[in-house]
């Protein structure tokens, strides 16, 4: 029992561990107002009065109160992001240019795959609007009526509906029949439609339970015709391989006459083709494939891309594509060309000089917004061997909805891996699923909308697009004669300038604007922030943090544990008093209160009241200090200083 | 003696410092200084005392480390921009109109008509290789020929090119020429190719296709024949205002031609810029909308155009700043014939702070390049330092300048006659990637960036219904005769205007000033430590106070050595320096005095002078109990 309580004192001795600096609560506070280094809690102890004491009170509770406030902006503003706009006048590298004629395949070699689609359009136009395209083909048509027709028409024919009676007469039979299910109007459900008697449309049906039925109708009969023909065109190109519709499709000779960029000369194998579903065979320039981007260090229309494209108007499907001409797209290398979405129309017999800005943008991420950077942690696959768009996303999701609930691939868009492209044959149910699936989508049921993110940094170039007359009058001679030339022996035919298209892309100057995101504050800033709130309305900084720390909940607990704890003892006592005596245990316990020196007046003499007692006894005050001449002279120069210096010399012993 | 006496006097008030150790200082320092940390060290028992005493110093380091990066970040200059949309009363963008034909055919038949029955028989040639029908055209001058030809590489087979000369029919060889660099060349297609003859080698310009070989070749010979013209000459055969200018009107007043400037723009001829500021005040729109825009009626005569020099017909405009010029291949767009343009215009400023916040230029001044665009009198702009550029790279490599740009003083415009190389000169050093490098990295951009957005959009003009009349009116204004002159091949329309939102101004402001600095640094020291300014000052002092120590020390010790007895007696004069370092320097001395305090009952019962001070100080000490305890 001795030895470890030797220890203990020595511990105590040597490292005396205090409690409180005062004894009860009310004596804590007013010893730290008097020594904080915060000021106004000064103020509430000095101050005399009670209204004074009041207002410092008030004045000291709402500092702290606007303190908190003010750090809780701080906090909730941390995540801002301020705007920089930088221009930097350099070379800048050629984006890439995207080429496409508008028609995707030429009409000429198609004919053996869609010439049963086109007697039954002809038929279509023929019976609902009597329109006919000379004589010798509808003769045909008529002959081979009977003869052709696979299932796949019967099964979408084209109808016209009667809407008030919702009857619909085929367009091959002309039987009436009765329309089952829903009816949808693809232009518009605002649009009445009710007001022609007859609407041109076609039904798609659940293959498997016949009574599902969707009614697409269209306002316009050349709306009608032409979707009709895209469902069915679709259907009929899913099951050609791509390299068959590689062929049928041009090739860069086809399509690019001449080509000049930066001054110089350039030909197709500056082009990289790329076969895009809906538009055939497009050619980039400058894909970047081989390994170099081209740049440009002059801005000006004589340094860009020059092309003259040969759009050979005659071979066009007529009910495919309405409009003639080329589409482009300028582009990053790394990003995907969704021509279809985003291109530019390239009219033809004229020069469209298309002049560039660039800018590059940057958002921050996370936490500040909520983009994503390499579109790694977006749960679709990247269909695309791309970088990562938006768009890519939203098309890979809706893909992969189509084979999830179709089993099969929708056409316009690439292949996930182990699926194929929809066709009739296989997947006999696939439109009217597609139909269904496409509808869920613009609607955001499929929730595509709220996985895809869009991209934190992204490239753009603004176009500014203008258009002359091209070749003029007086060089339209000449200078189609070259073209004839130039595009070789196997035209004989001079060419039309309604054949060609004239396109000029370039740099309007070589400014390039980055817009970037930075983050407001950091936390250098924040905590000069802080210091500075805390400093304006209290003078306080992070020693008077620690110190809150320590009197308000350290000592103030113990405080209060021990108020408790002098009072259960108290009580133990009193029991111990009227019960039987067992002091021995009690005393054991006391002693682990004595080091506080309140505990002194109860407590039992102990190491460090022991200590202490001679102290009082015989203190060195009353005696005859030595005569100490120096300290004496001293005193009298600096009389202040002089307690600090007397109080710190037994502390060195 | 009166002097010295101030002397003492004010050497003792500088070293009434807090102490006489260095101990003292510090625990003075630490117990009176304004900072938070120092103070508990002192106060505290001494575990605390090692706790205050490092979070002391990891905050005082905190401190640093935070300034450190404060002042980087102030040093780098960052700028936040502010961005403003709107619409104001602004003036209106200078408009330069050009037609895309330099000059009129009918005026410049007589210089060109060698040059083009050159070309015709070329094509001839070209298209028709069988039958050479030579007999019908008079003799060729092949003067201008010789010393550019055009030829023909036939490269089936790929390691053995001909060249075959249009108007020779000999079949040369590749191998004996000297070697051209040239440049993607398809093997089965050969074209036309260009052959810059220097002044011993000879490159062979490559084309994969005829009609850019052809118009290239034009081009080069063209320019080559009109830089003999004079100015005024060039001017006169160009198209004038009031033939091209039909009708114009800005917001509800008339305007007409005399309201353009003219200017000579060495790719279009004369052009015509309306609001260009340089005489009077520039106008300005207070309204958005096509009725407050400018509206023009041009006739460009495209009968009249050259045939092989430019194939696009319409009129070039340009919007740009007032007092800059309109750099056409550039910034411009074209207007298509027979169609009403509308021109929506946004300006787009980004107004910029210069140096040392971004590497822009004010007006140009401080750049390298002579920018010989300011015989104009226009301002600054990098196109004009880049064009500058290259004319004096031309200047100097090739002796002469090129017909598009500017002429510095003392140099003439390159042509075959004088300058027989400068083709070859000229195209090496536009293809000169190096060149370019050079200019791009001297010159800088302007501080203020202004751009001006446009909304193009057109529809056919004039309709069908009101041609016939408007084409009648034109021609009578135009020509005062009542046969219509015009027609839809040569007529454009335009309308420009302010859009809703005229101006989207993105502005830089210093994202760190020195008063941000200072705010931030004081607030880091604040919340570390609660420290300000004043405690920086009384470290200072502290640390002066102690290098007084130091001398102090240094004096006595010195005078210890000297005189080794003290001085027993004190005078009655107040302590000069000396007497008073040497007492309390006495180390000995003191210690005997703290080692009395400890054993509380020194040997010396002596009577001791009254110490009236240290009792006042001790009874102070007595009621506090915790001072009490802290010293033991």
């Amino acid at each position: 029992m001795l030895p470890p309580a030797k220890i203990t004192a020595r511990l105590k001795r040597t490292l005396p561990v205090r409690g409180p600096q005062a004894p009860t609560l009310s004596e804590l506070m007013r010893w730290y107002c008097l020594n904080t280094n915060t000021h106004g809690c000064r103020r509430i102890v000095v101050s005399r009065g009670r209204l004074r004491r009041l207002l410092w009170i008030l004045l000291t509770l709402s500092a702290v109160a606007l303190i908190l406030w003010q750090c809780a902006e701080l906090l909730m503003n941390y995540y801002s992001a301020s705007v920089s706009v930088t221009v930097q006048f350099q070379k800048l590298p050629f984006p890439a240019v995207t080429i496409c004629n508008i028609n995707p395949y030429k009409y000429s070699a198609m004919k053996e795959y869609l010439s049963e689609l086109d007697k039954e359009t002809k038929k279509a136009l023929e019976t609902f609007y009597g329109f006919s395209e000379g004589k010798s083909k509808v003769r045909r048509s008529v002959d081979d009526w009977n003869s052709t027709g696979s299932d796949f028409f019967q099964q979408i024919p084209l109808l016209k509906v009667e809407d008030l009676s919702r009857t619909a007469t085929d367009l091959r039979t002309g039987q009436k029949r009765r329309v089952e299910g829903s009816v949808f109007h693809k232009d518009s459900s605002i649009v009445n439609s009710a007001d022609s008697n007859d609407i041109i449309g076609f039904q798609l049906c659940d293959a498997n339970n016949s009574s599902e039925c969707a009614l697409y109708t269209f306002s316009s009969g050349v709306n009608a015709i032409q979707e009709w023909y895209k469902l069915h065109y679709m259907n009929i190109m899913a099951q050609i391989p791509l390299e068959t519709k590689e062929k049928l499709s041009y090739s860069a000779d086809d399509l690019i006459l001449t080509c000049f960029f930066d001054g110089l000369s350039c030909d197709k194998r500056h082009f990289t083709r790329f076969h895009h579903p809906l538009h055939g065979n497009c050619y980039t320039f400058n894909s970047g494939e081989n390994g170099t981007i081209l740049s440009t260090s002059t801005g000006g229309s004589e340094y860009g891309l020059h092309v003259v494209l040969y759009i050979d108007e005659a071979d066009y499907n007529p009910f495919l594509v309405t409009s003639s001409g080329a589409k482009i797209m300028i582009h990053d290398q790394n990003e995907y060309p969704f021509i279809e979405d985003i291109g530019t129309e390239i009219e033809t017999a004229a020069v469209t000089s298309i002049g560039m800005h660039f800018t590059r943008s940057r958002k921050l991420s996370k936490p500040y917004s909520d983009c994503t950077e390499t579109g790694a942690d977006i749960p679709v696959e990247n269909l695309y061997n791309k970088s990562y768009s938006l768009q890519i996303c939203l098309h890979s999701c809706f893909q992969k909805a189509m084979v999830e609930s179709c089993g099969c691939a929708q056409y316009a868009q690439p292949l996930p891996p182990g699926a194929e492209y929809c066709n009739y044959k296989k997947y006999p149910n696939w439109m009217y699923c597609y139909y269904r699936l496409h509808e869920k989508f613009v609607k955001e049921q499929l929730g595509c909308q709220q996985i895809c993110k869009d991209a934190c940094s992204f490239k753009e170039w603004a176009l500014t697009t203008s258009i002359a007359q091209w070749p003029s009058i007086v060089s339209e001679d000449w200078m189609l004669r070259v073209l004839s030339w130039d595009k070789g022996q196997k035209l004989n035919k001079k060419l039309n300038k309604t054949d060609l298209a004239n396109l000029m892309v370039f740099y309007k100057d070589l400014n390039e604007r980055f817009i970037s995101e930075n983050p407001a504050n950091t936390l250098v800033i924040l905590l000069s922030n802080f210091g500075g709130q805390l400093g304006l309305w209290m003078s306080c900084s992070v020693v008077c943090v620690i110190e809150i720390v320590e009197v308000f909940f350290i000592d103030s607990l113990s405080i209060v544990l021990r108020r408790q704890w002098q009072k259960a003892k108290k009580w133990w006592s009193h029991r111990q008093q009227g019960g039987s005596g067992r002091a021995a245990q009690a005393s054991d316990v006391e002693r682990q209160g004595h080091d506080n020196p309140v505990c002194i007046d109860e407590d039992l003499p102990t190491f460090t009241t022991a200590l202490r007692l001679p102290l009082p006894q015989d203190s060195p005050l009353p005696r005859t200090p030595p005569p100490n001449y120096s300290t004496l002279r001293l005193e009298t120069a600096f009389t202040e200083q002089l307690p600090d210096t007397l109080e710190l010399d037994p502390d060195e012993h | 003696m009166n002097l010295k006496k101030y002397l003492v006097r004010a050497l003792h008030r500088l070293q009434k410092g807090p102490g006489y150790t260095y101990k003292e200082l510090l625990v003075w320092y630490c117990d009176n200084t304004n900072t938070h940390g120092p103070k508990r060290i002192i106060k505290e028992g001494p575990k605390k005392k090692l706790i205050w005493f490092f979070l002391t110093l990891l905050f005082a380091s905190l401190v640093f480390w935070q300034w450190g990066i404060l002042i980087n970040t102030y040093l780098s200059y960052n700028v936040t921009s502010s961005l403003s949309i709107g619409f104001k009363t602004m003036k209106f963008p200078a408009v330069t109109v050009c037609n895309a034909n330099p000059f009129k055919y009918s005026e410049v038949k007589p210089l060109l008509k060698e040059l083009d029955r050159l070309i015709e028989a070329a094509l001839e040639r070209i298209l028709q290789p069988g039958n050479s029908s030579d007999s019908v055209y008079p003799p060729l001058d092949l003067e201008l020929w010789n010393q550019m030809p055009l030829v023909l590489i036939d490269e089936h087979d790929k390691d053995n090119p001909i060249i075959l000369d249009i108007f020779e029919t000999n079949q040369t060889a590749m191998g004996s020429q000297t070697p051209s660099p040239f440049l993607g060349s398809g093997p089965q297609n050969a074209r036309g190719r260009l052959c810059s003859q220097g002044s011993d080698n000879c490159t062979y310009r490559n084309f994969s296709s005829a009609a850019q070989a052809v118009t290239e070749w034009y081009i080069l010979q063209a320019t080559s024949i009109l830089s003999k013209v004079p100015l005024h000459d060039r001017i006169r055969m160009g198209y004038q205002a009031e033939d091209m200018i039909l009708a114009c009107l800005y917001g509800a007043e008339p305007c007409n031609y005399k309201n353009f400037t003219q200017i000579y723009h060495p790719d279009h001829g004369n052009c015509y810029i309306f609001n260009w500021g340089m005489d009077e005040e520039a106008l300005n729109s207070s309204n958005p909308g096509a009725e407050f825009g400018l509206k023009l009626i041009l006739d460009i005569s495209q009968q009249d155009y050259i045939p092989y020099l430019s194939s696009a017909a319409g009129a070039r405009l340009m919007l740009h700043q007032q007092k800059s010029f309109p750099f056409l291949k550039d910034q411009g767009i074209y207007a298509m014939a027979g169609t009403e343009t509308s021109i929506g215009v946004l300006v787009d400023e980004l107004e910029r702070m210069g140096y040392p916040y971004s590497d822009c230029t004010v007006n140009g001044s401080d750049v390298p390049v002579r920018n010989l665009y300011s015989q104009y009198n226009t301002s600054y702009s990098i196109q004009a330092c880049l064009r500058s550029c290259f004319q004096n790279h031309m200047v100097e490599s090739c002796g002469c300048g090129h017909y598009m740009f500017p002429l510095p003083e003392g140099v003439n415009y390159c042509n075959n006659e004088d300058y027989p190389g400068w083709a070859y000169c000229y195209s090496s050093l536009r293809s000169s990637i190096k060149q370019r490098q050079i200019c791009i990295d001297s010159c800088k951009e302007t501080c203020n960036d202004t751009q001006y957005k446009m909304t193009i959009s057109m529809a056919d003009w004039p309709s069908e219904a009101s041609e016939d009349w408007i084409f009648h009116i034109l021609s009578y204004e135009r020509d005062m005769s009542t046969n219509v002159t015009l027609d839809r091949t040569g007529i454009i329309k335009l309308n420009i205007y302010f859009q809703e939102y005229n101006y989207r101004t993105i502005s830089e402001s210093a994202a760190t000033t020195i008063v941000w600095l200072l705010s931030s640094l004081g607030g880091q020291f604040g919340f570390w430590m609660g420290g300000s300014v004043l405690c920086l000052i009384e470290f200072g002092e502290i640390i002066i106070d102690s290098l007084w120590i130091t001398i102090i020390n240094l004096i006595s010790w010195c005078k210890g050595l000297k005189q080794r007895r003290a001085r027993a007696r004190y005078p009655d004069a107040p302590p000069t320096v000396s007497e008073l370092v040497e007492a309390h320097t006495n180390l000995g001395f003191q210690h005997e005095a703290g080692a009395a305090g400890a054993q509380a009952l020194p040997p010396e019962p002596g009577t001791p002078p009254p110490n009236y001070d240290s009792l006042r100080v001790q009874p102070l000490d007595t009621p506090g109990p915790d001072s009490d305890t802290d010293t033991e």
